[in-house]
């Protein structure tokens, strides 16, 4: 088929097609930093989303679980390896996304005959100081973003540029405190998940406007079936494993 | 690594080493033979008693070979996690590799498995890995026989849930109630810690955390009266033994201060012996 441009790129498009067809309604997962660390939170149904990959590194993900599993798994064994072999200081999510994770998100995407990944990854490393704080977002076909106050993933591409407006717009209080925080990632959150229960083309019209009090109706509907998963990395944690998962207990008194 | 060769280690975290290619054996000469009447030598002097709120365990700083000493800040209760402490005595090389590859394990168990290792996993850990030394202990270079203390997150609030495990050297574990030590210097202090135990004005496991310094401070002195190899409390150099408390809360390392504080408390007449 590689002999037949054409062809190939027919079959990526298909492919990139049938990927993003079944990411599209995957709940959404918000990055943010707040003053001790960084959060990542999402609302799902019994499936765990966030992971402590290493000392100051966290993954969240959405799509396939099987694929999310394997995954997970290769980066959680590479790190775990490079920190023993090394040090635990020598394992950065630079060398974690670049070295071993975008070529094989990119390979098995590109191999038309071999299986895809269904996944779109977001992961977190907190920094020595919060200026070196990073998000890193990696899509099903290998490309790599960065951010450094908040990220997110969601469904399409058009869903996460309305998700960041929202969070550029609220965001200059960088020095947040973390029920702060999660406020603001669950508002992010419903802003994402209406519009992946909306068609495509409705997402394009003006008249889209999501307002607070619709964002808080969309959250709570969501508690109903679901809950809200949250894992932060905090400078205040002894020790140096900086991941923690957040009771439920401690969610609910954070919030409103 | 790459995704093509990943194999489900199930949290096993030597299984990951060794498909990393890791040696996890320091090889022998075939030919050495094996001398089994060698006594492991364990310079040193590590404690551990369970008071009032969890576990307290220490360790002197000396760290010699033969008749000298080689180094007086030698750290020998060393952290494993959230809620575990190793206190070594034997062989310093292969007594930090253990430490290490256990703190990894149980890390990796916990990042990989999305739970933490069971109490009983992580002493059962800690066994296989005495016992893969074995060789090396046999030779006489190499034995290692720490105290593992830990405090149990399932014991009910009331009760003190800390725990302390003894291990000889083909990495049974056993469970010492109230105190454990090991070490050359321990032969002194044994018999002080089961009458404290037994017969003290306020048992061990009554005492406070200032009143068990006090103790576990007297106790080391003592063993490093009789034992060339541990060392006591160097007041020129203000160097301390180490002394960590293990309670619900977490793994804590009394301060330089509050070590001084006690001392003074200790040996109020230390300046005149």
């Amino acid at each position: 088929m590689r002999d037949e441009p054409y062809r190939w790129i027919e079959a990526i498009q298909d492919r990139r097609d049938y990927i993003e067809d079944q990411l599209r309604v995957g709940s959404p997962v918000v990055g943010l930093t707040y003053n001790e660390g960084m959060v990542l939170l999402t609302i799902g149904r019994g499936q765990r989303k966030i992971f402590e990959v290493h000392d100051r590194i966290a993954l969240s993900a959405i799509g396939h679980p099987a694929d999310i599993e394997r995954l997970r798994m290769l980066v959680t064994d590479t790190a775990s390896v490079q920190g023993f072999q090394n040090a635990t200081e020598d394992v950065n999510l630079h060398r974690l996304t670049n070295f071993v994770l975008a070529h094989t998100f990119k390979q098995a995407f590109e191999s038309i005959v071999g299986e895809a990944y269904i996944i779109k990854m977001l992961l977190a490393e907190l920094g020595g100081t919060s200026e070196q704080n990073r998000f890193t977002g990696i899509n099903y076909d290998g490309n790599v973003r960065t951010d450094a106050a908040f990220s997110v993933i969601g469904g399409t591409e058009a869903i996460e540029t309305r998700m960041q407006n929202y969070l550029a717009a609220a965001s200059e209080d960088a020095d947040r405190t973390l029920a702060a925080a999660l406020q603001l990632g669950l508002e992010a959150w419903a802003i994402g998940k209406e519009l992946s229960s909306r068609e495509a083309e409705d997402m394009e019209s003006e008249d889209t406007e999501i307002d607070t009090e619709q964002m808080h109706e969309i959250i709570n509907l969501a508690k109903e079936d679901g809950e809200i998963e949250a894992g932060v990395l905090e400078t205040t944690q002894s020790g140096t494993s900086k991941f923690r998962l957040l009771e439920t207990q401690e969610i609910e008194t954070a919030l409103p | 690594m790459s995704i093509k060769n990943t194999i489900n280690h199930k949290g096993d975290f030597l299984s990951l080493l060794q498909h990393a290619n890791y040696p996890l054996q320091v090889g022998l000469p075939s030919e050495t033979q094996h001398h089994a009447d060698i006594e492991i030598a364990h310079s040193t002097t590590v404690v551990a008693v369970r008071y009032r709120d969890g576990v307290m365990i220490a360790g002197d700083r000396r760290a010699t070979a033969g008749t000298a000493v080689i180094y007086d800040r030698a750290e020998k209760v060393l952290r494993i996690d959230r809620h575990s402490v190793l206190a070594i005595s034997g062989s310093p090389a292969i007594a930090y590799e253990i430490a290490r590859i256990l703190e990894h394990s149980f890390q990796y168990f916990r990042r990989s498995q999305l739970q933490e290792l069971s109490l009983e996993g992580k002493l059962r850990m800690l066994s296989r890995l005495i016992r893969d030394n074995l060789a090396m202990a046999l030779q006489g270079i190499g034995g290692v026989i720490p105290i593992f203390a830990l405090y149990d997150l399932e014991a009910p609030e009331a009760k003190n849930g800390g725990k302390i495990f003894f291990y000889d050297a083909l990495g049974a574990h056993f469970e010492n109630v109230n105190f454990a030590t090991t070490g050359s210097g321990s032969i002194w202090i044994r018999g002080v810690l089961r009458y404290l135990s037994r017969f003290g004005e306020t048992p061990l496991q009554e005492m406070d955390e200032r009143q068990a310094t006090i103790t576990i401070l007297r106790l080391l002195d003592t063993a490093s009266e009789y034992d060339a190899a541990t060392s006591g409390y160097n007041a020129r150099a203000q160097i301390f033994p180490t002394i960590k408390t293990v309670t619900r809360t977490g793994v804590e390392s009394l301060s330089d201060e509050n070590l001084t504080e006690a001392y003074a408390e200790a040996q109020p007449d230390a300046d005149a012996v």
